[in-house]
């Protein structure tokens, strides 16, 4: 019976998804148009497609130099966020004085926003003298509670004998930790690594308060940066955004299960 | 090789104290909670430096005349009563905040349409999916330079849709018009959250038990009956979590509006956070700025705890569990 009305959900999922699509289309048509953008009316497809603002944008900015700034701060969240998230949620599997303080300590962080701290947090790092660092751009975010959460809820779910019996035989829990429950949960980690991948790749305000350096810049910066310089006068700015979000889509693809999986269940269980 | 007896080093390893007890460090209760302590340690570090510490120092520089060479001086109400009664443009932003806020309910209102048609047994729903939440881990501040090209007065494909249709006449400059600059950012900050709204009522729509709606089928419920009595009511929590989700997009909508507005025309853009960043950031007056903080904080909670009521107070129970 259901057979033959599936036409109509097809119709409405395609126009929603024509919506959704639509603006990533545009860019990457601008970014290929050649020479003059501002051609009336716009052509809906690329007239004589050319990489032109591509070499452009090479030339015009130090793209190179934000890549390996971005790139260098997303990898010091990843790692952090794995091995310090992966320490406190097994720190949480187990029983001690404090723990249901602690747990409410870190719900509590939950609730509040890290856009609302900026500026004692702005402070903060400036009396730690790391203003204008990798250091300073990566600490905020090298630790997020919805992983800890994650991992406290993997780490539950490996059989206790097991880690009863590492220690039996005398191995020391910091090493139980590291050799036998972490390889235990994989898809932990690899949430954790998308999630804090995607989140530093993407953070724009903490950067634009405490760096003031140019050859510091991440990718959001120098984009936002370059926005100011040209305003929309120049395809190369559209290339620019190509060339951003290409690295994080496919990234996002990839590791599309992890990713929703990690949202979700930071959004259901807190 | 070795025999067994003599090659246990627990005991070994444990050095007594000279009133004979087993000194804490050495014990293996000791031991773990030394340990336990230790790994918790970097985070609440980090969460105590950059969540709990802000937080307070917030309130406090709020009540305080300070700037970066000044010495602090108690300043009482003074920076409350600027704000509220001598400050025009922050009534404007408050009003501009809420709207953004309260524009939530839209945006989840059509993830819900999505949500459904993508939960139905149709082939290459998964690709749907996909597409519908790709714009959501994207960079922001490269969605923002794509939508203010949409939104451009002269080639932009919006005003290009809309003069073709025969709607308009000539272009509108969207980013640039006090009527039309707030729901411009508006409407593209939902295009980016849809697909996280989506994905959290998909997930609350997953977990419906499906014998529900056969008993109601073979009650005579019609559609529209069993949507209304019984998938709406189990949405609650779903639909409550969209909302906080909402509301924090408020704070996360600045990395959109500071690229394609500024937070103009005039203030008509502005929210709170793009306020706050640049009274503390452009003027240095980081006291005033921590003031409005608190007052964005409060509206943050005030509208969490009414949604959370208005959720029937069943979602703080899913978000405890945890």
């Amino acid at each position: 019976m259901t057979r033959t009305r599936h036409w109509p959900i097809h119709l409405a999922l395609g126009l929603v998804s024509a919506i959704m699509l639509l603006p990533f289309y545009w860019v990457l048509k601008t970014s290929l148009t050649g020479e003059n953008i501002f051609v009336y009316p716009p052509a809906l497809l690329p007239t004589d497609p050319h990489p032109f603002f591509y070499v452009d944008v090479w030339y015009a900015i130090p793209f190179f130099r934000y890549l390996v700034n971005s790139v260098v701060v997303s990898a010091l969240v990843v790692v952090a966020n794995v091995f310090l998230n992966a320490m406190a949620g097994y720190a949480l599997t187990r029983d001690f004085p404090g723990k249901a303080a602690t747990i409410m300590l870190f719900l509590s962080c939950m609730m509040i926003p890290f856009q609302v701290t900026i500026i004692p947090a702005y402070l903060i790092t400036a009396q730690m003298g790391l203003l204008n660092s990798y250091f300073g751009m990566a600490l905020p975010l090298m630790s997020t509670i919805v992983c800890i959460f994650i991992f406290k809820a993997s780490f539950e779910a490996i059989p206790k004998s097991l880690i009863e019996a590492a220690r039996i035989d005398g191995v020391p829990d910091w090493m139980i930790v590291f050799r036998i429950v972490m390889p235990l949960t994989k898809p932990a980690i690899a949430t954790n690594v998308i999630l804090a991948f995607i989140w530093s790749w993407n953070s724009f305000l903490w950067p634009l308060v405490i760096v003031r350096d140019v050859e510091m810049q991440t990718l959001p910066l120098g984009l936002s940066r370059f926005l100011s310089v040209v305003e929309d006068t120049t395809g190369a700015l559209y290339a620019f955004c190509v060339m951003v979000l290409v690295p994080g889509l496919v990234i996002f693809l990839l590791a599309q299960k992890e990713f929703i999986t990690g949202l979700t269940s930071g959004a259901t269980k807190g | 090789m070795a025999a067994p007896t003599t090659s246990t080093p627990a005991p070994e390893r444990r050095r007594r104290s000279p009133s004979g007890k087993v000194s804490f460090l050495a014990s293996q209760r000791g031991r773990d909670l030394t340990l336990i302590w230790l790994f918790l340690l970097p985070s609440l570090a980090i969460f105590a430096l950059y969540r709990i510490i802000p937080m307070a120092w917030n309130v406090v520089l709020s009540f305080q005349f300070w700037s970066p060479y000044k010495p602090a001086e108690f300043a009482g109400l003074y920076h409350y009563e600027e704000m509220l009664f001598y400050d025009d443009a922050f009534w404007q932003i408050l009003w501009n905040t809420i709207l953004f806020m309260i524009s939530a309910p839209v945006g989840i209102a059509l993830a819900l349409g999505v949500a459904l048609l993508v939960n139905t047994q149709i082939r290459g729903r998964n690709v749907y999916r996909t597409i519908v939440f790709m714009s959501y881990p994207v960079m922001t501040v490269a969605v923002g330079i794509i939508w203010q090209w949409l939104y451009n007065e002269k080639v932009g494909l919006i005003n290009f849709l809309l003069i073709s249709a025969g709607i308009i006449d000539r272009g509108i400059p969207f980013l640039q018009n006090f009527d039309f600059a707030l729901p411009a950012v508006i409407i593209a900050s939902i295009w980016q959250v849809i697909g996280f709204y989506m994905i959290i009522l998909l997930t609350g729509l997953q977990s419906i038990p499906p014998n529900l709606y056969e008993a109601a089928a073979i009650d005579g419920a019609s559609p529209a009956q069993s949507f209304r009595r019984i998938t709406l009511p189990l949405l609650r929590p779903s639909i409550f979590l969209c909302f906080v989700v909402g509301i924090i997009n408020s704070f996360t909508a600045f990395d959109l509006i500071f690229v394609m507005t500024g937070g103009g025309p005039g203030h008509a853009t502005d929210l709170l956070i793009t306020y706050i960043y640049s009274t503390a950031f452009t003027l240095s007056k980081f006291d005033y700025a921590a003031a409005m903080t608190v007052a964005n904080f409060l509206l943050f909670v005030l509208l969490a705890f009414i949604a959370n009521r208005l959720a029937g107070g069943e979602a703080g129970a899913v978000r405890r569990e945890a």
